[in-house]
């Protein structure tokens, strides 16, 4: 694995919108508290160009500004300031070619799951999942987990905590951390994105999927054996539900309990990754160790 | 002249007449690979893999297939409810084993799509069914059935509606229901069929034959990578969706596209497309037209829209894994069993 240098203060990084649309305003707390912290922000062209409909910007116009950000050796490292969907539609034109030499730390989630995945099947490059633009904004950027981005950052190591869930499994993991948004692994499948999870430690977090649909991408995960090799699995926030008119009968958390039953690696619930404030800045790529016990313990060894 | 003697000298001129006639009939590989058709008196099995549905449900379905001369046996999850399962995922696969077992019914027509064929195909045992094919009859989540005897048996099956499609009060039909739910009959009963679509503007123009495979867009995606995975090399693709987002439908369209699913088609069928309204705020800025078109530019293949197959009363019953011949001009779109 390659693990990209951690930024140093006066370093420059660029942000930019891979997907979908966001206006400044709702950036701007971003670009202001990165710049508290010691970086220069290089706003990339899909920062509120001009777009009218669901992306930032033309397949070619996110693709180019995306590109041009990965290949300028000035920049230290890529904010996408939001997810929504559309990198998928990129990614295969993408050139890694002086990514690859010059590696960098790319940061988002959710429709970023793309990049992380793909950095890592392919080039086996390590990137943050963690939070993007708007988890900054009303203040919230003071909380633990933008302050854990923060820590990532500067290449402080990750030490979590947090509290037991009944359906865990106990037990010690460690190996090589991959996951992301569940909809997003699952839709990889079967492409050159697509990740290898032998020996990993997953992470899947989801938000405002149908139960039956969660369901239906664990089937999916454990019937292309995405989940009988794992060293642990770590199920983030499952959030804003939904269910159909005829109820599914159980809970997101319920629906994971019973896929994974059969195995015997350990698993934790209610991670703090997720689509809430609460999601802390986690390492693809990077070896951790995972300890489901009375308390929760994910560290980076 | 002893029993040995008389076989050799009998056998090279039977294999030469079988050649020469070329009757697809009598060919051994075609047979096994697509099941009897049916006659009057047979008997088709109604069960339920997936959503439940009520007995009183079933019943316009149980009529009208009795009034087509079959006999109808009504499986054990008829009527059995696990919140939105028809019966849990044991209760289910047992049922569905039993009637595939069973070698007085001739074909299994299912209660209702919804969802949960997925979590029952890994339990069930084809052995006897791979031996002794029988139609299996349904849409939607069942396309999960669909594409794994396809992939794995080579073994033809019918993508139509279902018992839940079934008008109680047929005097109330419209004429397009009728007409569909006959084309389940007509399938059932071995007609050569043929189905038209109104031409359209954004078709793409061409002639192509090749095995009709495909179904339910969510659901294919869902089967990536997976032992029921669609293999589409050669084939006719059709593709139907209800209730997604516009990006979704993208994302799933750039999903074939990145497994190489839409590379080696020999034409793409889309049929009904239920979209969802984008969210305010979030308009997505492409009609399926759109979205289809853009990821099937670079190939030379003949596309058609809007075919009537789908979450729809216009969905007609189409023979999967067999082969079809598809034509797409201005003037008309016609698509043939060959």
């Amino acid at each position: 694995m390659t693990i990209p240098s951690y930024l140093q203060q006066g370093d420059t990084a660029g942000m930019l919108c891979p997907a979908g649309f966001m206006p400044l305003e709702k950036l701007q707390t971003a670009i202001n508290v990165l710049q508290q912290w010691g970086y220069k922000i290089k706003k990339g062209k899909t920062l509120d160009g001009g777009s009218k409909n669901y992306f930032s910007a033309t397949d070619e116009e996110r693709l180019n500004d995306l590109q041009e950000m990965m290949d300028d050796k000035n920049i230290k490292a890529i904010f996408c300031a939001r997810g929504g969907y559309g990198t998928g539609r990129i990614i295969e034109h993408l050139n890694f070619k002086k990514f690859k030499k010059y590696p960098k730390w790319i940061i988002g989630y959710s429709d970023i799951t793309v990049l992380h995945s793909h950095l890592f099947s392919n080039y086996k490059i390590a990137s943050l999942h963690a939070p993007m633009a708007a988890a900054f904004n009303d203040d919230e950027y003071k909380n633990e987990f933008v302050q854990s981005l923060r820590n990532a950052l500067a290449g402080g190591k990750a030490n979590y905590q947090c509290l037991t869930h009944p359906f865990n499994k106990t037990g010690t993991a460690k190996g090589i951390l991959v996951g992301g948004n569940l909809s997003l692994l699952a839709h990889l499948v079967g492409t050159s994105s697509d990740i290898n999870t032998k020996n990993k430690i997953l992470f899947i977090e989801d938000v405002g999927e149908y139960i039956y649909n969660v369901d239906r991408m664990m089937y999916q995960l454990k019937r292309s054996g995405k989940l009988d090799k794992l060293a642990g699995l770590i199920v983030g926030k499952f959030t804003k539900m939904k269910d159909t008119e005829r109820p599914f009968g159980q809970t997101a958390e319920e629906v994971i309990r019973d896929i994974v039953k059969e195995y015997d690696y350990p698993v934790c619930l209610n991670f703090p990754v997720s689509h809430t404030k609460e999601n802390y800045a986690l390492k693809v790529g990077v070896k951790y160790k995972l300890y489901v016990e009375h308390i929760v313990t994910l560290k980076e060894s | 002249m002893n029993r040995k003697d008389f076989l050799s000298s009998v056998i090279p001129i039977v294999a030469v007449t079988s050649s020469v006639a070329g009757n697809k009939k009598d060919d051994p590989e075609r047979s096994r690979k697509i099941p009897p058709y049916l006659k009057p008196g047979d008997i088709i099995g109604i069960c339920c893999p997936a959503g439940f549905i009520t007995l009183e449900d079933v019943q316009p379905c149980v009529n009208k297939m009795k009034e087509w001369g079959f006999e109808v046996k009504i499986g054990n999850t008829v009527g059995a409810r696990d919140f939105t399962f028809a019966g849990t995922d044991e209760e289910r696969a047992k049922d569905l084993q039993a009637m595939l077992d069973d070698d007085y019914i001739n074909a299994i027509m299912f209660g209702r799509g919804g969802y949960g064929a997925v979590r029952i195909i890994d339990k069930i045992d084809f052995k006897k069914f791979i031996a002794k094919p029988k139609w299996l009859i349904g849409f939607s989540d069942i396309t999960v059935f669909h594409s794994h005897l396809n992939k794995n048996f080579g073994i033809a099956s019918i993508h139509s509606k279902m018992c839940n499609s079934f008008p109680s009060d047929w005097s109330k039909a419209e004429p397009s229901q009728i007409e569909t739910i006959d084309s389940i009959r007509k399938c059932l009963t071995g007609e050569k069929m043929q189905y038209s679509a109104t031409p359209n503007e954004k078709n793409r123009l061409g002639i192509a034959k090749g095995v009709l495979v495909g179904g339910n867009l969510s659901l294919i995606e869902s089967l990536a990578s997976s032992k029921s995975d669609i293999d589409t090399a050669g084939k006719i693709l059709f593709l139907e969706e209800v209730d997604e987002y516009l990006y979704s439908i993208d994302r799933m369209f750039w999903y074939l596209k990145r497994a190489g699913k839409l590379d080696k088609l020999k034409a793409l069928i889309i049929c009904g497309f239920k979209v969802k309204p984008d969210d305010a705020g979030e308009e997505f800025g492409r009609t399926v037209y759109e979205i289809v078109n853009e990821v099937v530019k670079e190939f030379s293949y003949p596309v058609c829209f809007d075919f009537p197959v789908g979450h729809q009363k216009n969905n007609f019953a189409l023979k999967c894994s067999v082969k079809h011949r598809l034509e797409v001009s201005n003037d008309v779109v016609n698509l043939k069993e060959v």
